[in-house]
């Protein structure tokens, strides 16, 4: 782990080999100094070097002052103060001392030797007991230690693991389906619910670990019951007690929560790298489940890094113009004319080569980069559209995290009116996502849109919750039927009824319907023997580029200034 | 005067040491929960076998919150499930603080059905089959009697 060489005791000629007196100086358990006459620096050994944070040891004769500088976790005052205890050590002033270093740590320094070659050792123990938390430290509601505090203790345990070697591990805990309760129940039930949360926590802990309320719905514990089977053993009592029913104000109450682990030697050398690796064991815990432990893996941080890659390179796609748009016909059923065209996000990385939406999409919402990615989309597609026949329409698909965005109704509204293309042409597609975030806001949004004149789709009908209840809470223009059921329509009889059914709600609330992901005739026969009115999907139409688009319209290619 | 009476049903899972005497723990809890429900001026009854409890608490909203939070942090059991809670106009185990209910109808495999029909739906909790199941086995079999008994009214 550390070079030998590194740690030899100062005093030594690097060419000898140290002799057996040397090295066993140097690999004392305690930690001792020896000073010179003229109380310069002579030898420190292995276990002094760890406990004043000194990477190397000093060379012999180095001034103590000038020595403690390069510590790496002693404060600049308590160097000073800790110099001029040891020299009044040496000098022979006085045979012991005490020092506070820090607010919670001592050391106890005792003199000896001779003029000459005196020898100071010095431990170090805990100031014991804690100071109890002022008010200052606490959070308001649960009355565990707040953030700032929590922080505090953290760094206290990087010191106490450079000085003793003592690990460390850190859990971050976050509640699962907590923003229900208090979006359902409101603040004040929710509140109680904290406490109880809080207190049911302090008692699946031993009394050293220390719990802290780092924000909302987060906390946080560290314990120096490092093994792993003691971290699974106190994240099962944690999940188990946090995840038992609640009553609160007459509400049965149901919640969970994930822990995500690191250790510090194991996984961080410090304390911000302690927190980072917690937190995206957390990120794993939350991702695969919740209501886990998630031990912090060192592929945590490559993936995380993988994803820092991607989502730079994803900003330099919005700039350089690396996305590119496809269009998938959308085909009349009677006639078998194009009535429109779904625009398709393409992205083709000069090095990644073509890049799956699934791969960054979800990225790009979780950044918030849909929202330009998007509005790009809107503009290029809309532009294009602009210059097809009348009779032809875009589709083209919302993330609701535009739905966050306040420009996205004036971006619109804009682009309308900046392409001249016939509102009615423009058909906006929300899948159910946008109606389960922030329901009312966004059913207000979707209404503003229609205001315009524009179309509402629901996409991908039919999967995820859905609830017929949208369909009542929101007037939509056009139901896309999804690709799961016509796939199976054929083979499975109930697959074949829902698309049915979905036809003939929709023709019912006046909602005009179109089926997704048709590719063999005998699908196109059914779907129309349904009442569907459109389709889209390979066997009517791969999606393809803007000159493609063109000459299925028979128009001429547009010239290559104007598709810029 | 009188305030709204609550009743509260709901199962666990036995955690005890596989070592532990079933016996003198099961004593443990109704000694400790006949005390501190008489204190709480809450009833009920509680069915236990080695595999799982099933608890019925009753009493006003806040004293049922209050002794419910108290077994909750309880180690001795968990996979906390609760079946029902609502509003009823009249104490069901009104003479007991914690009768006890000798449950060899309520075996494991009985658990195991009731937690998956409430897995399927566990947002509503409206176990009414479950809660009248539950109190079917209490009403049929009585509470269990024996010397070390002690059915104390709450009131």
């Amino acid at each position: 782990m550390e070079q030998e060489g590194d740690h030899r005791s100062c005093g030594q000629a690097a060419t000898d080999a140290p002799s057996r007196i040397e090295q066993a100086f140097d690999l004392l358990p305690s930690a001792i100094l020896v000073l010179g006459e003229d109380l310069g620096l002579v030898a420190c050994n292995r276990a002094a070097q760890h406990l004043l944070g000194l990477d190397r040891s000093p060379a012999a004769g180095t001034d103590l002052q000038h020595a403690l500088a390069s510590s790496r976790h002693l404060h600049a005052t308590d160097q000073h103060v800790l110099a001029d205890a040891i020299r009044s050590l040496g000098a022979g002033d006085v045979s012991e001392t005490r020092i506070e270093i820090g607010q919670r740590r001592v050391f106890q320094l005792t003199g000896g030797g001779s003029p000459g070659a005196r020898i100071v050792s010095i431990i170090t123990e805990a100031a014991n007991p804690r100071p109890p938390s002022s008010s200052s430290e606490l959070d308001d509601l649960t009355g565990l230690l707040n953030r700032n505090a929590f922080r505090e203790c953290l760094s206290d345990a990087e010191i106490e693991m450079r000085m003793n070697g003592r690990p460390v591990a850190l859990l971050f805990l976050d509640l699962d389906r907590f923003k229900q309760v208090n979006d359902t129940l409101g603040h004040p039930i929710g509140d109680i619910l904290l406490t109880r949360v809080a207190e049911r926590m302090s008692k699946a802990l031993r009394s050293e670990d220390i719990i802290g309320r780092l924000g909302g719905d987060e906390f946080g514990v560290l314990t120096t019951n490092v093994a792993p089977e003691s971290i699974q053993a106190l994240s099962d009592r944690l999940i188990d007690l946090v995840s038992r029913p609640y009553l609160v104000g007459g509400h049965l109450i149901s919640i969970g929560v994930s822990i995500g682990a690191a250790l510090m030697p194991e996984d961080a050398e410090s304390a911000d790298q302690l927190a980072t690796c917690a937190d995206l064991a957390l990120y794993r815990a939350k991702d695969e489940g919740r209501g886990v432990l998630k031990r912090y893996l060192p592929e945590m941080s490559e993936q995380a890094a993988a994803r820092r890659i991607l989502e730079l390179d994803l900003r330099k796609a919005v700039l350089l113009g690396e996305f590119e748009l496809s269009y998938q016909p959308q085909m009349a059923i009677d006639g078998n004319r194009v009535v429109g065209f779904e625009a398709l996000l393409r992205w083709n990385h000069p090095k990644r080569g073509r890049v799956s939406p699934l791969e960054f999409i979800s990225l790009a919402e979780e950044t918030g980069q849909i929202v330009a990615i998007g509005e790009w989309v809107l503009r290029t597609a809309v532009r294009e559209a602009s210059t097809w026949p009348e009779t032809v329409s875009i589709a083209v698909n919302l993330s609701p995290v535009q739905f966050r965005s306040s420009t996205l109704v004036s971006i619109v509204a804009d682009v309308l009116a900046e392409t001249g293309l016939a509102p009615h042409r423009l058909e906006l597609e929300v899948t159910e996502g946008v109606l389960l975030a922030d329901e009312r806001h966004n059913i207000a949004l979707l209404a503003e849109l229609q205001a315009l004149g524009v179309r509402i789709a629901i996409d991908d009908f039919g999967t995820g919750y859905a609830s017929l209840a949208y369909l009542k809470r929101f007037s939509f223009n056009k139901i896309k039927i999804d690709q799961s059921f016509v796939r199976e329509m054929i083979d499975n009889p109930d697959s074949d009824a829902i698309v049915e059914a979905i036809v003939s709600l929709g023709s019912r609330l006046g909602m005009t319907t179109i089926a997704e992901g048709v590719e063999t005739v005998e699908e196109l026969a059914r779907i129309r023997a349904h009442g569907c009115v459109a389709v889209q999907g390979y066997l009517t139409g791969r999606p393809m580029n803007d000159l493609d688009v063109r000459q299925l319209l028979g128009l001429q290619p547009q010239p290559q200034a104007a598709r810029a | 005067m009188t305030e709204q009476l609550y009743r509260l049903a709901y199962y666990s899972r036995n955690a005890l040491p596989d070592d532990a005497d079933m016996g003198v723990e099961l004593q443990r809890i109704l000694d400790a929960s006949r005390k501190n429900n008489a204190r709480a001026n809450v009833t009920g009854a509680l069915l236990f076998n080695r595999g799982c409890f099933g608890q019925i608490l009753e009493g006003t909203c806040d004293d049922v919150e209050r002794v419910f939070e108290t077994v909750q942090n309880d180690p001795r059991h968990t996979s906390v499930v609760a079946l029902q809670f609502e509003a009823v106009p009249e104490r069901g185990f009104g003479p007991w603080a914690m009768a006890h209910v000798g449950a060899a109808a309520f075996d494991g495999a009985g658990y195991d059905a009731m937690s998956k029909a409430i897995d399927v739906n566990p947002a509503s909790c409206a176990g009414t089959d479950l809660f009248d199941a539950l109190r079917g086995v209490m009403l049929a079999h009585g509470p269990t009697r024996s010397k070390t008994w002690s059915g104390r009214r709450a009131e």
